[in-house]
């Protein structure tokens, strides 16, 4: 496999990294910090009218018909500035899932709000966050800590139905019998607002039941794996310019940082690191792209190589840049928070490690 | 001391913490203000120096507790067990009260040195500047004579506890025409002196201990030097050395190797106890081995300081392996608690939140030498490797560019 972007889909990913490092400038993530929206609403608006909340919805539904390899751009420029908006969880999961669906009526009724900017979704699909009984068209029980829940319309999630089937359905998140609050206080990452929720005989729609779940949960699980990859890729390469950038600037015993061979061969660490992160999250994307049959094997490999790349560019960039890099003023720490999140979100490196492990040995 | 004092010695402060240390740790300091916290850690500093347990190795005349070097590990090292309101203090009592009794006369000493001890005032060392961290003798702040003292004008960055600090060490140029290292010199300072400012830096996570602080035409008094004009950088370097072993919990003050295995027994990796994992399995091992490798080097230093001689550059072994131990164990803590990590529990100590642990130990391998420096210092005064180049050295401070 030889894979690359092609040029419009490289283009699109300059014009998103101009757009985003003009517009989610680290001052708006500080305001956003302490600010009481849950997300960036004013970006956000401007991601939809770019036609990011669309990308991959059918035209047929107000979209605009792109693939995942779109999105795995995307969602690397979305991780180079950190963009507090809930685009992964809608957008990368919540739009794809829907777009799975057989029933032609369910795409029709959630797809286009979507496109149009006009729903924002959260999804659960990972064994740990709680548990949601479904029986009879409702929903009951306790989810959380799941990101952009209590700022989000809607709510897609892993549940078992009375006979212990697993199943996937989908929940309006603002209905009265949703007891929600976002998690606040002291958190890791404030940019990705988390929310927890109880739900007591909630209206539900059953999405899919049984091994048509199961499918759509593999299937979605890969999707986010490697666009978390993506996000991590971008988190990862922002760190290590940042270091670069700032080990040619501090001097030291009359010397550049960046010049003590202890720093250069950090970088190229890093860089190393960053590499082989690129080269199997591109693999990723191209797995996701064609539905090969490696997709599960390729989803687990970008996904053990980002977390290793985008944690050893966070912490040692902040190690770098000395003491400024423990302040608030100082923008090392959103990455070094970012990348233990993304590190435990979506099953963590253990989970990926067994699952590249199970592909392995059923090939043996 | 003989194996036996020792051991009575050791009985006795357990004893002492076992039954006084509860009301001042742990339940005790949950949802505590800063403010609330440090009025506990002064009443805790007052008890201890009512039994000897104040600055241990000080004069009793000061308020000190007139006892060696090793009892003072000792005492440390059990009182390290309980998560008490002492971290205000380290610097103070560690460094700059040390170094008053080195060069300060009698008087100044019985005015000062007993309210330190007693917890009623803190002392804070202002060593680095925007441009002086790991090259602290290139720091800019000036000192100009002025009759019978000194004008200090210029910026300090990152004094820990400047904010509650009474009194303060600082390092200053006194003369830029000579190479950077000769043209420094050291004076304690009123940091309610007219022209101090002081303002908190806010940090990453948590209350903040860090500060900048600028000094505005303060006024210093000749008879505040310590040391001669010109000879302050071997003041600041014996301020760094004087805490000849600092005993820092084994944990460097994050979570400790046990709470990790508690922690591993209740969580699980892929449906399997996280215990029988191999990869925990063999971090566990891991740092349980260095941590015995430690607590040899540790018994080594305390060897050296009871025969009277200095314990080498191996102690800073202890930091840089423990403070990138502490950022691991508490990251791979984080995996296993999984998504739940992102909750951090209100108030909470670093020794008992994993994510606490884990956010806070950045600046345990930058401040006080950074992991870099360190090995060099190891690779130097160790190893007896050269120096790297230094193109900065034998020219004037004012000649550089
Ligand atoms: C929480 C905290 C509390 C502090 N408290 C105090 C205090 O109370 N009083 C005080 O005076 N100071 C204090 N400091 C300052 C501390 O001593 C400095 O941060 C430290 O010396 C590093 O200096 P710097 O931050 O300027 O980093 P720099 O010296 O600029 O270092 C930047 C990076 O370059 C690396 N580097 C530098 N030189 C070399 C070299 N020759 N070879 C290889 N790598 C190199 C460093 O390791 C680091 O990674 C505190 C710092 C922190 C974070």
């Amino acid at each position: 496999m030889n894979f690359d972007f092609s040029a419009d889909q490289k283009e699109l990913a300059d014009h998103a990294r101009r757009f985003l490092g003009e517009s989610c400038t680290f001052d708006r993530l500080r305001d956003n910090m302490a600010g009481e929206e849950a997300y960036d609403r004013s970006l956000w608006q401007q991601m939809v009218e770019l036609g990011w909340t669309a990308i991959n919805i059918p035209e047929a539904q107000g979209g605009l018909g792109m693939g995942s390899l779109e999105l795995c751009l995307l969602s690397e420029e979305v991780g180079r500035v950190l963009a507090p908006v809930p685009f992964f969880s809608t957008v990368c999961l919540g739009a794809h899932i829907l777009n799975q669906l057989g029933q032609e009526s369910l795409r029709e009724q959630y797809l286009p709000p979507i496109a149009a900017g006009e729903s924002v979704v959260a999804v659960a699909l990972m064994p740990g966050l709680g548990q949601l009984e479904y029986a009879d068209g409702c929903a009951s029980g306790a989810l959380g800590p799941v990101a952009w829940l209590g700022a989000a319309d809607l709510l897609i999630s892993r549940a078992r139905d009375n006979h212990g089937t697993e199943c996937l359905v989908l929940i309006d998140a603002k209905h009265a019998t949703v007891a929600r609050r976002n998690i606040d206080g002291v958190v890791l990452d404030g940019l990705v607002r988390h929310g927890q929720a109880e739900f007591s005989a909630t209206p539900a729609r059953l999405l899919a039941s049984g091994d048509e779940a199961r499918r759509l949960i593999e299937l979605a699980l890969a999707q986010a794996a490697i666009l978390t990859a993506f996000e991590q890729l971008g988190g990862a390469q922002a760190c290590c310019e940042m270091a670069r950038d700032y080990s040619l600037e501090r001097y030291t015993f009359g010397r550049v940082i960046g010049g003590y061979q202890a720093i250069k061969h950090k970088l190229a660490d890093v860089q190393v690191e960053i590499e082989l992160a690129r080269s199997n999250a591109y693999y990723g994307a191209w797995a996701l792209a064609t539905d090969a049959a490696e997709l599960a094997r390729a989803a687990a490999l970008a996904r053990i190589s980002a977390t290793e790349a985008f944690t050893l560019a966070a912490e040692e960039n902040l190690q770098v840049h000395g003491g400024i890099g423990y302040t608030w003023e100082a923008n090392c720490h959103f990455y070094y928070q970012r990348a233990r999140l993304l590190a435990i979100n979506y099953g963590n490196a253990d989970y990926w490690s067994q699952q590249l492990l199970a592909g392995l040995q059923a090939a043996h | 001391m003989s194996q036996n004092d020792t051991r009575a010695y050791l009985a006795s402060a357990r004893a002492w913490l076992a039954e006084q240390a509860p009301a001042y740790s742990g339940a005790a300091r949950r949802g505590l203000s800063v403010e609330e916290d440090l009025a506990l850690g002064r009443r805790w500093l007052h008890l201890k120096s009512e039994h000897g347990y104040a600055a241990i190795t000080m004069p009793k005349i000061y308020g000190g507790g007139g006892g060696t070097e090793i009892e003072k590990v000792i005492f440390t090292n059990e009182e390290n067990n309980y998560d008490l309101p002492t971290g205000y203090f380290g610097i103070s009592l560690g460094m700059p009260v040390p170094m008053l009794l080195k060069y300060a006369s009698e008087e100044v000493l019985r005015e000062l040195v007993p309210p330190a001890i007693r917890g009623e005032q803190i002392w804070c060392q202002l060593f680095s500047e925007p441009a002086a961290g790991s090259d602290l003798a290139a720091l800019t702040m000036r000192a100009t004579p002025d009759g019978d003292g000194w004008r200090l004008n210029g910026q300090k960055l990152w004094t820990s506890w400047a904010q509650y600090s009474d009194w303060g060490v600082v390092v200053v140029r006194t003369d830029p025409t000579v190479p950077k290292h000769a043209g420094l010199t050291y004076f304690y300072v009123d940091m309610k002196s007219p022209g101090v400012e002081v303002r908190v830096i806010p940090k990453l996570a948590g209350e903040s201990e860090i500060n900048e602080v600028f000094f505005n035409d303060v006024f210093v008094p000749d008879a505040q030097r310590m040391g001669g004009v010109g000879g302050g950088f071997k003041v600041a370097m014996e301020t760094l050395m004087i805490e000849r072993y600092a005993v820092s919990d084994e944990a460097v003050g994050g979570i400790s190797v046990e709470k990790f295995v508690d922690l591993a027994m209740r969580t699980r990796i892929n449906g399997q106890p996280a215990l029988a994992d191999g990869e925990v399995r063999r971090l566990i091992a891991d740092t349980v081995a260095e941590r015995q490798g430690l607590r040899s080097i540790h018994r080594r230093a305390m060897a050296a300081i009871a025969a009277g001689t200095e314990p080498g550059p191996e102690g800073a072994i202890r930091k840089l392996l423990g403070a990138r131990r502490r950022q691991q164990v508490s990251a791979v803590a984080m995996d296993l608690l999984g998504v739940d990590g992102v909750i951090m529990t209100e108030g909470a100590q670093p020794t008992e939140d994993f994510t606490e642990s884990w956010i806070e130990s950045p600046p345990l391998r930058i401040a006080g030498g950074s992991d870099e420096i360190l090995r060099n210092t190891i690779a130097e005064k160790v190893l007896g490797l050269p120096q790297d180049h230094r193109p900065d050295k034998g020219i004037p401070f004012n000649k550089l560019s």
